[in-house]
């Protein structure tokens, strides 16, 4: 059978259409599985099989999923090797902004304030936040795109942890409660994240972004442990 | 709700004849496969969309081929995962984008059948599953018409129809099938190795 079905063509195309029924199980589905691997026309002929029995799938009544799923595939995604032109364009600012709060922080900052007063910005807008210390430039800047859920944070030049440290950011809620572990920020490049839902409506205009000294790979508590160096609140662009 | 697949260029239903539902139809379907073109960029809002727009009918589709509520959740986490991978490779000129998707979670729901039953199924065969597999990357060719693929299911005799429907709606496998009619695996095979080649033959002719 093995020989008669890897030769006979038509015995090969009949053997695509079983598998991509599903119809086979043990030996055979791990036969058709290896041809799959190996023989592009006989992946062809599968892809065929269900390109014409694929209307039948319309008959199947809609269920909606439990609400939990959408949590649980977004935690599973790997990060995306190529960024949406949404997230170059959220890069393109931060170097600008990076840029600014090294050389004029007073009037970065100024203008922020001049920003946030601005009546009609919609809640969609992206948000910044420039995070500094009390009495030293700023540090640090982070912007915030609620459509796409992005936080891209860039660290100044000139601010790497000390050895055997790592600077870790934190959200601070603005209802009060315990500081939430944002990531581990990197000097090297500007750190990229999509943020939780959950996590995401904390990210509102006014809430405060700061940055404590941890011991490498971050707080062993999930709570800052060391000195916050920079911290800032999030305003609209 | 209405279905999906009615607002998918594989669509033909009454809901088509007019033109401005025809019109809906096209941008809803534009839109669809838009979404997956903005995946592929790795859009996550994109996909979340995708996910509203379309995860009742995955989620149907998984829970009818796996009967099971945990199982249907996991299976979907999994399909959404590989729509994330895989969006690149959808080709709006084979399928529609919801049956590409609709496609893709039958894929990852028969992969979880196979790997639910390891008494049928070799040790090496499981662990491959894990990985993707080549149904999910060479998905599908083009998509049948609808009403083409059912005139052509009418030509075969009604239990052989019924035994092509079961295995691809329900996942049944040729042992199952057997089982269920009470029929000897040779004698269900030949039945329906006999049903494809007619069903191929009305579909191609």
């Amino acid at each position: 059978m093995t020989d008669e079905r890897r030769t006979d063509p038509e015995e090969r195309d009949l053997l695509a259409a079983e598998y991509a029924l599903g119809l086979l199980s043990g030996e055979e589905l791990a036969r058709a599985r290896g041809l799959a691997g190996a023989d592009p026309a006989f992946r062809q002929e599968a892809g065929r099989w269900r390109g014409r029995l694929a209307p039948l799938l319309d008959e199947v009544a809609e269920a909606p999923p439990p609400p939990h799923v959408w949590g649980r595939i977004e935690r599973a995604l790997p990060l995306p090797a190529e960024p949406g032109s949404n997230v170059v364009e959220l890069k393109r600012r931060v170097v600008l902004w990076r840029t600014w709060s090294a050389a004029a922080t007073a009037l970065a900052a100024s203008l922020a304030l001049v920003l946030a007063t601005r009546p009609d910005a919609s809640p969609s807008e992206p948000m910044v936040a420039t995070l500094a210390s009390q009495t030293g430039p700023a540090r640090l800047v982070a912007t915030w795109d609620p459509a796409g859920r992005t936080l891209i944070v860039a660290a100044a030049a000139g601010m790497a942890p000390a050895a055997g440290h790592s600077h870790q950011l934190w959200l601070i809620p603005a209802a009060g409660g315990n500081p939430h572990p944002m990531g581990i920020v990197s000097t090297r490049a500007p750190m990229r994240m999509v943020v939780p839902g959950a996590m995401a409506s904390d990210l509102r205009e006014g809430v405060m972004l700061a940055v404590s000294v941890e011991p490498e790979g971050g707080s062993p508590t999930g709570l800052p442990t060391g000195p916050v160096i920079a911290s800032g609140k999030l305003v609209r662009t | 709700m209405p279905s999906l697949f009615s607002a998918s260029a594989i669509g033909h239903d009454g809901a088509m004849d007019s033109p401005a539902a025809a019109l809906t139809a096209s941008r809803e379907s534009g839109d669809l496969a838009g979404l997956l073109h903005a995946v592929a960029g790795g859009d996550r809002a994109a996909l979340a969309d995708l996910y509203a727009r379309t995860s009742a009918k995955l989620y149907g589709i998984c829970l009818r081929l796996l009967g099971s509520e945990a199982e249907a959740d996991e299976v979907l986490q999994e399909t959404y995962v590989a729509v994330w991978r895989r969006a690149r490779s959808y080709d709006a000129a084979k399928a529609s984008a919801v049956t590409w998707l609709a496609v893709v979670a039958r894929n990852k729901a028969i992969d979880r059948l196979r790997v639910r039953r390891p008494a049928s199924a070799p040790i090496e065969a499981a662990t491959e599953i894990a990985d993707e597999t080549p149904s999910a990357i060479d998905l599908l060719e083009a998509a049948e018409d609808r009403e083409r693929l059912a005139a052509c299911l009418d030509e075969l005799e009604e239990k052989q129809r019924g035994l092509i429907r079961t295995a691809f709606l329900d996942g049944a496998s040729y042992p199952e099938l057997a089982e269920r009619e009470a029929v000897p695996l040779g004698t269900m095979k030949s039945w329906i190795r006999r049903s494809l080649m007619r069903l191929r033959g009305c579909l191609e002719r």
